[in-house]
């Protein structure tokens, strides 16, 4: 694994804030002055605006702050850092309208988790796993397990250029691959919920085209 | 109270999952209420070997962290009344348990079940501390090859330092043809290195393949020589006194062509 820093700064429209990564707080102490001593002219007369992440208590954040005003003569405005909820942009709850994308096979033992919708470019085998909370589409074949709807959205949908999945769930509901031997319309197919139960059917028919 | 069986062999690749749902299957035709538990967390293949892949949605972590009952994660089987698969967890590893939760999980379905059939994993690290924790007896699964007799050996070594005597012996895909040729280490050879009671020979047959890749244990057909194997397996773990196969029984028409040659 890429170990990266545990301190980063980051610039939003407001000013500057500083992202902390879960770690030691110790570290974290060390790794700011580090920071700050090497490019304390970069951040001279910056709006900072305050901390965010890194699970610290306000006695940590507090010493975090102190360090950065009286050792380095930085201001901190304090007011904390901007709530995107009265932006509308982003408002904590996921969006499905994130989508990620995968370009990728998916092999067994792989999990691909998203708050919002995954797209994945390339095939999904038996024993893989892929999360979302909104929608899931496959470019490719599905044959692992597909879960869509997380939480309990059963509008979510999944796709897949070839859907031969070992089992799908959307929201609350599982559907299970038959046993034995299946049809396949070899088209793209769409699951979806109806009548809580998991139904697939083409999406695109045959003399449409 | 039930038994707990772990089936082990240290090497990879010599039958453990096979045989451990083919003992599982066959006790459960017997009328027992089994439960076959699958140990090899991040490689899990027991659940496709018993045809049970698409049903899985709790795991055995899910159970041991109380994410779920443990009545949740128990798969009924899709044939038989009294089988039940707790299956591994694919996206994680053998760190996700740890012995003591094993014996645990292991006490509370020895509690339900007449059979526990624990599936451990190839080598001798944390997964197979797991599966052996909690168990009553060893069958230890080995091929003719000096690599996988070696193997057992140590096997054998560490479970009867955990306090597991008396391990039995399962030989696995004897070639009897060869073993006549003498290309072959014979099953007294073997069972002379290891020095354990032998529970069972299986032969070396086709249908297992087969069997194997449909999800079906090939325990659950009637003509395979080596389904056969596996039921006498059953029998005599049930404490019915089974002779051993007579291997020769099943043999092809070019090893019936090179005994008539040489009995002349």
């Amino acid at each position: 694994m890429v170990k990266e820093g545990l301190i980063s700064f980051r610039g939003i429209k407001e000013g500057i804030y500083i992202h902390v990564r879960d770690g030691d707080f110790g570290r974290i102490k060390i790794e700011l002055i580090e920071k700050l001593k090497k490019s304390i002219d970069f951040f001279r007369g910056a709006n900072i605006l305050g901390i965010r992440g890194g699970n610290l208590s306000t006695d940590q954040k507090q010493e975090l702050f102190q360090i950065i005003e009286e050792e380095y003569e930085l201001s901190v405005s304090r007011q904390g850092l901007p709530s995107y909820s009265q932006s509308g942009k982003y408002n904590g709850e996921p969006t499905r309208n994130m989508t990620k994308f995968i370009h990728n096979t998916i092999r067994s033992g792989q999990v691909i988790e998203h708050n919002g919708s995954i797209v994945i470019i390339g095939d999904v085998n038996p024993g893989a796993l892929i999360r979302a909370m909104g929608n899931i589409v496959i470019l490719g074949s599905l044959k692992g397990v597909a879960h869509a709807g997380i939480g309990g959205n059963e509008k979510a949908i999944i796709a897949a250029h070839d859907l031969q999945p070992t089992q799908l769930r959307i929201g609350n509901i599982i559907g299970r691959r038959p046993d034995g031997e299946i049809i396949t319309s070899k088209l793209p197919e769409v699951a979806k919920v109806d009548n809580g139960e998991v139904l697939i059917e083409p999406y695109i028919q045959k003399n449409n085209r | 109270m039930g038994i707990a069986i772990v089936v082990t062999s240290g090497k990879g690749g010599v039958g453990k999952t096979t045989t451990a749902a083919n003992i599982g299957t066959g006790l459960a035709i017997l009328g027992n209420r089994v439960v076959v538990v699958d140990t090899d967390i991040g490689l899990r293949n027991l659940d496709v070997v018993m045809g049970l892949e698409n049903r899985i949605v709790y795991d055995i972590v899910d159970i041991v962290e109380g994410a779920c009952r443990l009545r949740q994660g128990l798969i009924r089987d899709k044939r038989y009344e009294g089988l039940f698969l707790l299956p591994a967890a694919q996206t994680k590893d053998k760190t996700a348990l740890n012995p003591e939760q094993m014996f645990k999980l292991i006490n509370q379905l020895k509690e339900e079940f007449d059979y526990v059939v624990v599936d451990s994993p190839a080598g001798i690290e944390q997964g197979f501390q797991n599966s052996i924790a909690g168990a009553d007896e060893a069958y230890i699964v080995t091929t003719p090859e000096i690599s996988a007799v070696r193997d057992a050996d140590r096997v054998i070594g560490l479970l009867e330092s955990k306090g597991l005597d008396n391990p039995k012996l399962i030989v696995n895909r004897i070639r009897q043809d060869m073993v006549e040729r003498g290309d072959m280490m014979n099953v007294d050879d073997i069972v002379d290195i290891l020095a354990v009671d032998l529970i069972g020979v299986i032969p070396d047959d086709e249908a297992v393949v087969i069997s194997t890749n449909k999800g079906e244990p090939v325990i659950t057909e009637e003509e395979p020589l080596s389904a056969k194997a596996f039921k006498n397996i059953c029998n005599r773990i049930v404490g019915e006194d089974v002779e051993l196969l007579d291997l020769q029984y099943d043999e092809g028409k070019f090893s019936k062509l090179i005994k008539l040659l040489f009995s002349r």
